[in-house]
């Protein structure tokens, strides 16, 4: 049984329509990436997922539940975190409450909430320097935020979503502007995920996208054109007219 | 105890040696209604221009009361505290819906509708000459009638207010706060409910708010109708802001100036609004965290300057 299903999910803004009647299914445990062009709608796809935006139509079945129309704060309750194209932390606070406050978020009871100190948590504080090991952060664990590099910010980030303890991991990006360096790092954090967690992986590095995924959605001025296995998706003529353009199938 | 509090402390046993008593105690009690709007401006990030609706109302209900009823001095104070968390959390409930200007126009809107009841309700509130008359029962079979006792009774619920405060601002509710301070969209995607959550610092202010309004008319023996009209919440504002706004320690500080200024200076220099300008402005131009970032800033100046070398040394390691 597939852990998130979407059902002819559609969003319009006016006249646009960003997201156009996409089906997906994904596989508890899989990747499953989508690519396509700037502006395809696959941002405005995890909005819809994780409940920034309400859908036109359609439904959302995770877990067997339909969630369509849910709030972004009782979604985060369900097990379904995200990270951001565009980096969003909390600049001022220091790198572990970053991650600290994903993780309290998740707690089933918030006992102590108004008066025990935020550091006698010892137990959230462990997961949260945790996640932060594997990220590759935990020596600057006591740092501001904004005093840390891109590449450091974006590795925070995808802390920040993996403290959540998520069933359903949404990256939206996690290399977008980084150097050849830092990508691979990340190519090789998101690797060390798969299989751990059930991930949905937006990414525009068609190399890595092929390499990592089980199965991948391709969509164009939002309609899903073609889903499959990389292998297939490689072979689509449409895709590879629509979008892959140049690059030789192997 | 860390040396924060007891410089507080210290601060609370010698300040009424310095200057009057009346104004001492007044400088505790501003200071009370600043670390409230401090939870919300400074921490939350939400500049609320009507806390003077909280302040004055429980000043109102708590002294009608004690007026005509003449309560306890307890059931004063809770009363205070609860009518000042009641109306924030209406005025809360209507104001988190907006952001931004709307968000700050509201709060002020609704400041003044408050004022004007008051203004009008002339057979409660004695409308422009304000509630007189208001007594101070004694506590526990103590009589704080003489300014040093009364003194004495503000400077405790004060200390007991900084805690309580401090309490909040280390708890997760603090640092959730400041997460949304800081990035709303993040902090609603991690799971935190964001509007009922400023909702909560608003009820906060307002019982802090409450609290310090019931104490100043205790303290000035009226509820004058200023104490709920929107020049006493910009205030505040203007306090906390000079102080330092989303350090604990902050208000207390701006608070300490702001009155020190208006009460003492004032009776020498008519213009003493102008000082309080040019602090204003320096503050925004230079010290956007107020007196608490300018001392934390001539401490690193004056380790530079002693000690150029080390620093230098430490700054490249």
């Amino acid at each position: 049984m597939p852990l998130v299903r979407t059902e002819r999910l559609t969003k319009s803004f006016g006249a646009l329509t960003a997201v156009n009647e996409v089906s997906i299914e994904v596989e508890e445990g899989s990747l499953h990436s989508v690519i396509g062009p700037n502006g395809a709608g696959k941002t405005t796809f995890f909005n819809l997922l994780t409940g920034q935006h309400t859908p036109t139509s359609g439904r959302i079945i995770f877990d067997g539940h339909d969630i369509a129309g849910t709030p972004p704060h009782r979604v985060a309750h369900l097990g379904i975190a995200r990270s951001f194209q565009r980096t969003s932390i909390f600049p001022t606070l220091s790198i572990l409450d970053n991650v600290w406050l994903a993780a309290f978020a998740r707690q089933e009871s918030w006992r102590g909430l108004a008066w025990r100190r935020a550091d006698r948590y010892p137990e959230l504080t462990r997961r949260a320097l945790v996640v932060l090991g594997e990220v590759g952060l935990s020596e600057k664990a006591g740092q501001p935020a904004r005093e840390i590099s891109h590449g450091e910010q974006r590795q925070l980030e995808l802390a920040i979503a993996l403290a959540a303890a998520p069933r359903l991991l949404l990256l939206d990006e996690p290399a977008a502007g980084l150097s050849p360096d830092e990508t691979q790092k990340m190519v090789a954090l998101v690797r060390k995920f798969k299989g751990r967690y059930t991930i949905i992986l937006i990414e525009h590095k068609i190399d890595v996208v092929m390499t990592m995924s089980d199965r991948i959605s391709v969509m164009h001025f939002g309609s899903v054109i073609a889903e499959g296995t990389p292998r297939e998706i490689q072979r689509n003529p449409e895709v590879r007219r629509a979008y892959l353009g140049g690059v030789p199938a192997s | 105890m860390s040396k924060a509090w007891l410089a507080i402390v210290a601060a609370v046993v010698l300040l009424p040696v310095f200057v009057r008593q009346a104004i001492a105690t007044e400088i505790w009690i501003f200071a009370i209604f600043g670390l409230g709007l401090n939870l919300l401006m400074g921490y939350t990030g939400l500049l609320s221009f009507g806390q003077a609706t909280f302040f004055g109302s429980g000043a109102y209900v708590a002294g009608y009361l004690l007026k005509y009823y003449g309560v306890n001095v307890f059931l004063a104070l809770g009363v205070g505290i609860v009518v000042g968390a009641v109306l924030a959390a209406a005025v809360g409930y209507l104001c988190v819906q907006r952001s931004g200007l709307y968000f700050i126009m509201l709060t002020f809107a609704l400041n003044q509708m408050f004022y004007f009841t008051a203004y009008q309700w002339t057979t409660v509130t004695g409308g422009e000459d304000g509630m007189p008359g208001i007594p101070r029962p004694s506590v526990l079979g103590f009589d704080i009638h003489r300014p040093l006792a009364y003194y004495s009774a503000v400077a405790v619920l004060f200390l007991l207010s900084l805690w309580v405060m401090k309490c909040i601002v280390d708890s997760p509710l603090g640092k959730i706060l400041q997460a949304i301070r800081e990035n709303e969209l993040r902090a609603e995607a991690l799971g935190y409910n964001v509007p009922r959550m400023k909702l909560a610092a608003f009820v906060v202010g307002g019982a802090f708010s409450g609290l310090a309004g019931v104490l100043y008319a205790m303290l000035f023996g009226i509820v004058p109708l200023e104490s709920i009209g929107f020049v006493f919440s910009g205030n505040v504002v203007f306090a906390t802001l000079i102080g330092g706004s989303g350090s604990l320690y902050g208000p207390v500080i701006g608070s300490f100036v702001f009155i020190w200024l208006s009460e003492s200076v004032s009776s020498m220099w008519a213009r003493w609004p102008l000082l309080l300008g040019v602090a204003f402005v320096i503050v925004v131009l230079f010290f956007r965290g107020g007196v608490v970032e300018a001392w934390a800033r001539f401490w690193i100046w004056r380790a530079v300057r002693r000690a150029p070398d080390a620093v230098q040394a430490d700054a490249s390691r």
